[in-house]
Formats: structure tokens, sequence, C-alpha cells
């Protein structure tokens, strides 16, 4: 008996450990008394999930894709994607490329009273280049104030990017700035922060005194909460905005809607181009046998029937997607490809890969069609997605072995494993990051399937360090296909790129969450770059 | 008068007596866990097959434990967890008596330091709490079914030594013990004809009930991430997955498969009762 009790014991453990986990959970949760006080229609509280690890300083990366919120930016993105100015009045760029000049407006002010200086932008940018953080301003000479209300960047090659990474670079005071800024930042922009509990929440207030169009509210309260905890808490009504996701978007919720934002944020798989036995930079194996045919790469892709991806793993919350920029103007339209299973299978064919010892799967020179998917566990999404695609390349007999591991190990699986993987950003540069050969094979994620083609390469350095953006666009199209090769599936098909997530959000019935821009990667603060635009009706 | 020997005779033979009906509730008991170990190994790869046009069912005649998100049959995904689980269990259980019968034995008939030793080792290995301990090492030992193994494996042994060790020094005091001695025998003679065959039942009965704490704690591993890799349909790892999707309403992802790790656990914790009164030299005869 002492025997079985000990077992109950042991289970009622198990149990603690249970509910010690959404213990967990519940502490994430944020203080509800916090709104209590004010009119609510003068606030939102959002539950979304990313807290940015390293504060709110946008010279080591906070703001870089998406808005700093906090601060302002020289220029800015419309909801249409294109460039506007912001602080800055105008500029100018010289004949060769390399002397980009900004006059900035002289009635913008820090929240602390002190006004936006020239000198605070050269400060801002000298920072984030020597901070060597996700802003990479290696092609930055210098940059200068040349005047109170003038700044002047001088860059060692024409870079037709640069002005997407001053689109998303916040400008920070040199007066105010400490090793703590992150903690507490002090910006121009059309919030300021009022407190920020670590792993808990951010409280956003207008800028009543922002040179633009001041918020409609008043004060945002931003909780970091998972999937499920935020639903939990949309359900009973603490919440106003919840990021949910497509794979638990079935369920609805009395006084709040479903707005699901399309968006460039994809999903593919990486498929390693180069035969097993190389290494990476740092020292992975690198490179398949199976996934280096370019046959078996492009027979995935069109035997890929993304619609029912979409549809059924996805609850049709995605839509098809055919490269890392689809709806950017920079994007070619001749990527798309239409699903043709025969031609698949004639791709298969002609390599010569067949069925020979009839186990459903083609085999070539006694090898067999089959290679591993990795996806980080735990992302439901990733998941539905490579297990959908597994099943329906079954039919051309390629066998794909889906497989959950966390970051740390796919990081090291990457280079000769397919990775079910995600990109997708406003700044063309990273078209250049993902399949220029100088990035090959890198630990940060962008080219791990050791993509490497000199025509490529040409177009990508073209576009690049093009002089007008017309001349850039043209380029950045020609590296996804020129007719004859490219970054695409019609091309040498690195990736073969399965969705366009969207991004979903229950949303409270009265609140205006404002025209949403296509987002980029990350469903969190893409959400809030129009934040100053919302309101109640 | 006649009438009255025949109901009698006639209910003796149904009614067998308890040793018998132990034995018989013990083969039953067994043929179940294996069963359900065989079922789970024959079911190989439909337990991951996906298929989204059945995704989300609730539990039916055809589905009986309904279907998950992604279109899998869950009660082939629980019978192969449960396979699982009692594979490791058997595993990790079976070191875990080994290890725990040799200490316990070291530590009886060993030097004084030896038994101050493995008492201290033991006290201490109690002391800590067995789910960080498990982590720890499993951690220690790469993850995965090694390290769920290894960890298992040397953390359970703690409370069966301690029997182990007082059983065999009551044994070693009793008198043939020491006749045997003075008759010349050797240590190693008296340890495997005197002193093992005694254990034996503690060893047995030991393995038996070591199995629910191992399933538990696979389980407990796999849930928080720490045992067997995600695709693998392990228990755990099933009630992990359902977490998420229970503020869906989907409740038959984490009801059966959990209500099924309890009931193996119950049968194997009655197994081992039963087998105890049956080879335990005090309850034997009742």
């Amino acid at each position: 008996m002492k025997k079985l009790s000990a077992v109950i014991l042991t289970i009622a453990l198990f149990i603690a450990v249970l509910s010690g986990c959404s213990g967990n959970m519940e502490n994430n949760q944020f203080d509800p008394s916090i709104g209590d006080n004010n009119d609510p229609k003068n606030e939102v509280i959002i539950a979304i999930q990313s807290e940015p690890e390293n504060g709110f300083d946008p010279t080591t990366g906070w703001g870089h894709g998406t808005t700093p919120l906090i601060q302002s930016t020289l220029v800015e993105y419309t909801q249409d994607m294109r460039i506007v100015n912001d602080l800055a009045t105008d500029y100018n760029i010289s004949e060769d490329g390399t002397k980009w000049v900004f006059t900035i407006r002289d009635d913008a002010y820090y929240t602390d009273g002190e006004p936006v200086k020239a000198s605070d932008i050269a400060f801002t940018f000298n920072t984030a280049k020597n901070s060597q953080s996700s802003l990479d301003l290696t092609y930055m000479v210098s940059c200068e104030a040349t005047g109170d209300y003038e700044v002047t960047f001088t860059l060692n090659a024409p870079n037709s990017t640069f002005i997407n990474t001053i689109a998303t670079t916040g400008i920070v005071p040199e007066h105010a700035y400490s090793d703590n800024y992150a903690n507490e930042p002090i910006g121009s922009g059309p919030w300021k922060l009022v407190q920020w509990n670590k792993g808990e929440q951010v409280i956003l207030e207008a800028n009543e005194d922002y040179y633009g169009n001041v918020p409609a509210i008043k004060k945002a309260v931003l909780v970091f909460m998972d999937e499920d905890a935020a639903f939990a808490a949309a359900k009973a009504g603490l919440v106003d905005v919840a990021l949910t996701s497509a794979t638990h978007a079935t369920q609805d919720i009395d006084g709040m809607r479903i707005e699901a934002v399309t968006t460039l944020d994809n999903r593919g798989f990486t498929l390693p181009t180069i035969p097993a036995g190389a290494t990476s930079e740092s020292g992975y194996p690198a490179g398949n046998d199976v996934t280096s045919n370019i046959s078996i790469r492009k027979a995935i892709a069109y035997c890929i029937d993304r619609e029912q991806i979409a549809r059924d793993a996805l609850n049709g919350f995605a839509t098809p997607a055919y490269s890392e920029n689809d709806g950017m103007p920079w994007n070619n339209p001749d990527v798309k490809i239409e699903t043709d299973i025969e031609k698949a299978k004639k791709l298969l064919a002609e390599d010569g890969w067949e069925d020979v010892d009839g186990d459903g799967f083609v085999e070539k020179n006694g090898l067999k069609a089959e290679f591993k998917c990795i996806y980080p566990s735990g992302d439901s999404v990733r998941q539905a997605i490579a297990m959908a695609a597994a099943e329906q390349v079954k039919k051309i007999g390629i066998n794909i072995i889906v497989e959950g591991l966390s970051w740390d190990e796919i990081s090291k699986r990457m280079f000769s494993d397919a990775v079910l993987m995600g990109w997708g950003s406003t700044n063309p540069y990273t078209s250049y990051l993902l399949f220029h050969s100088k990035n090959k094979l890198r630990d940060d994620y962008y080219n791990p399937e050791g993509f490497d083609n000199a025509t490529v390469d040409g177009y990508l350095d073209a576009a690049l360090h093009a002089a007008t953006r017309e001349e850039a666009y043209e380029n950045w199209k020609l590296a996804q296909w020129d007719g004859i090769t490219g970054t695409s599936m019609r091309g040498e098909c690195p990736w073969v790129w399965l969705v366009n997530i969207q991004h979903i959000y229950y949303v409270a019935d009265g609140l205006d969450i404002g025209d949403q821009q296509l987002h980029a990667h990350g469903a969190s603060w893409t959400l809030v770059q129009n934040l100053r635009d919302w309101r109640w009706k | 008068m006649d009438k009255q020997l025949a109901i009698k005779t006639s209910g003796q033979m149904f009614s067998f007596n308890r040793r018998v009906k132990t034995v018989i509730i013990s083969v039953i008991l067994l043929g179940i866990i294996i069963g359900v170990f065989i079922a789970g190994f024959f079911i190989g790869d439909d337990a991951m097959s996906v298929d989204f046009s059945r995704k989300g069912l609730k539990p039916s005649w055809e589905y009986p434990f309904g279907t998950d998100w992604l279109g899998r049959n869950m009660l082939l995904r629980t019978v192969k967890g449960l396979s699982i689980s009692i594979m490791v269990g058997t595993i990790a259980s079976a070191v875990s008596a080994v290890l725990a019968t040799i200490i316990g034995v070291a530590a009886a008939i060993g030097n004084r330091w030896v038994d101050n030793v493995i008492v201290w080792l033991i006290d201490l290995m109690m002391g800590v709490p067995h789910l960080v301990l498990l982590i720890l090492i499993s951690f220690a030992c790469g993850r995965g079914l090694t390290g769920l193994l290894t960890g298992i494996a040397v953390t359970h042994w703690t409370s069966l030594a301690r029997l182990v060790r007082a059983e065999v020094l009551q044994i070693r005091s009793q008198q043939y013990i020491t006749i045997s001695r003075r008759l010349g025998k050797s240590l190693g003679w008296i340890l495997l004809h005197h002193i093992l065959p005694h254990v034996l039942p503690q060893f047995v009965v030991g393995l038996v009930l070591l199995f629910p704490h191992a399933i538990l704690h696979e389980s407990s591993l796999s849930f928080l991430g720490y045992g067997l890799p995600p695709e693998q349909p392990a228990i755990g790892i099933i009630l992990a997955e359902s977490m998420k999707y229970l503020t869906g309403g989907m409740w038959w992802l984490a009801f059966f498969p959990g209500i099924t790790l309890v009931l193996i656990v119950i049968l194997f914790d009655k197994l081992g009762e039963n087998l105890k009164m049956l080879l335990d030299p005090y309850s034997a005869h009742e």
C-alpha cells in the first residue's frame, strides 16, 4: 500500500509540475489594475510575444526592420512602402552616390525638452557603426554634422539600400545617451516609454509634443505572452488585442474579431545546394547529396500545392509564396510558378531518378531521394507547414523526414539538412545577405544552403551599388530571374518557398488598428508600427 | 445430504486458493502490458502520418481518441507513446534495480567506510529534488533517449538499495551464516548461496515497482522538453503539445493519453503488489 501511495504522490508531483508551468504563464501576465483608473477609450492593451532582448536602443538593433516608436527616423515608410521624409525635410545624393546630405526639421524635440540636432544624428550612426550589431554600417565611411540642422553621410561606394537602413534607424539624443539608455530610452518619436517590467510588459504614452500627428490613443500597454496565455487573456477581456497564430485562430471570442494581415513573412525550405563533405564557416558539416541535385529541388518546387498548404495546414491564413520579397516593389513577378506534378516527375525522370526497388521513393545510382527537414520544435505553424509539404512531395517519390529541434541544434545542422526557414524584410539588402556568395555558410542563418552563383553575385552587387532606385530595383529583379538563371525557383532554386503566413490578431470590436502595411518577418512589432494611427470608434 | 455435498464440490471446482488467483491476475496484468507494448511496436509510421482532411476531430467510433490539429490519429499515437514509455521504463528500471542490488549488497557486506559512503550517497541523492537531478543528468548526458535512460537509471536506485542493504544486514546476522563461515566457506560462496537468494524477491518486486516511477519521470521529462525529441509520439510530448490546444477546446488531446498513462502505471503497481505477495516469504503463504 505504501508503494501505491508513493506512486500517487509521484502522479501528484507530475500534476504539480504541470500546474507549475501554467503558474509561470500567470507570472507573465500583467497587472490589470494599471489600466483601470483611466478612460478605457484612450488606452489599449496589446498582447504580443517577443520582447526586445537588448532593450530600446536603436544603435544596437531596436526597431531595425520595423519602426522604433519611441525614437523618430530621418525618413519613414508609408503604408504602400514608399519612403517619405520624417525628421528630414530634404535630402540630396551626390552624382557618384557616395555623399548623402540631409537637412532636418528644426521643430523636433526629445521628450526631455532638448531639440533634435544634426550632431545627434551623427552620434547615432557612428555609435551604431561601432556597436557592430544587427545594423550593418561597414560601408559608411563617416557621418558628420555639417550644420545645426544638416548632416552629411559619406559612403565608400554607392549604396541603394542605405535609405532603407535610415528609414528604420531611430535617432538617439547624444546628451542623454548612457549605458542604461536601452532600458530608459528618450526619443523624439510619437511615443514615450513610461515603464518596462522585463518579462512582463512595456507601457507607452503618447508624446503630446510630437512634431507630427499626436497619437489618438494616449496609452498603450504591450504585454508579453504566449499564444495560449494571450488567448485566455483575450477571452477574459483583459486585453484589447491578442496575437495568435494560424493553427490556433479557429476559435471565436465574443466582442473580438480576427484581423489577418497579409505579409511577406515567408516560410520555405532551404535546401543545401552543395554535395556533402563541405564544412561551414565555423566547422559544421555542410552539404547534402540529395538536395544538391537541382532536379530534386525543382521537382519539389513544382509539385508543391501552395494553396492547399495554406488551406489545410494553416486554416486559410496564408498566401502562396514564390520568393523572399513577394509584393515588394523590387520583386520580380516572373518568379511565380504553377503547381505541375507532371513537370516535377519529368524533371526527376530526365535526371535519372526512378523507383527501382518499388518502395514508393525514387533512387538514382543507389541514392534514395530522402532528406531531413528540421524546424524549431514548439513552432506549431512551421511544424504544420513542414508536415503538409512533406506529405505532398511523397506523390513524386521524395521522402522528407520532418524533425523538430531547438534553434541551438538547428544552427549546427542547418548546413547539411533542409530547414523550414522564414524571412521577409522591408529592406532589399536581405536578398543580398540571403544569396550573395560572400555570406554563404555563415552562422547568421542567411545562406546555410551554400548558394553560390557568379551571375547572381553580379546582379546583387549591381543592385546594391546602383546610383538610382530604378537601376537597383531592375537588378534585384534580375538576381531572382534573368530568363536563364537566378535565385528563384525557376532558376537555381536554393529555396523552395511555400507560403507567406498571415499575421493574425484578435482585435476588440470598436478598435481600429489602421491600415496595416505589408508586414515583415515577426508578428509582434510589425503590428504596432502604425500604433499612432490606431483609434477607438 | 448428497445435494449439499455436490454444491460444495462444485464450489470448490471454481474457487482457487489465493495464491493461484494472484498468479492468474499477475499473468493477465503482464499480458495487457506486453500487449500494449507489442501493439505500439507494430504501429510504426502510422502514428506519425498527417492527414489534414481529418484534423481536429472529436472522439468517434472511427477515431476513439480523436485526431489532433495535423490530423494524426490520437489512438495510434497514444499506444505508440505508451509502448515507448514501457520500453524506456523497462530498461531504466532494470538498470536501476541491478545498480540498487549491487550497491545495497556492497554496503551491507563491505567495510564500515564503504557502508558509510554509500549511506551518505543515498541520503544525498534522496535529499536533492528528484526532478531537478533528473533534468541535470539527462541534460549533461546529451538529452534524447540516452540522456533520458541514464538520468532515470542513475536516480532511481536509492530507496531499493537502502531496502536491500537492510535485508542483507539482517540475513548476515543469522546463525546459519555464522556457521557457514566457521565451516570455512568464502564470502563469495555465502553471498551466492545464502544472501542473494533471499534478496531476489526484493529485487524482483523492487524492479516492478520502479516501473511506474520510471514511466512517470520519462513523461515528465519529455513534457518539460528535456526528454525524447518532439516528433516521437511519447506521452510527455503529446501532453506538452496538447497544452497549446486546450484553450482551443481540444480536450481529448490531453485527456486520453493522460488517463491511459495513469492506467498503465496502476497496472504496473498492481502487478508489483501481486508479485510481492507471491515472492515475499512473509506474505507468500497467506
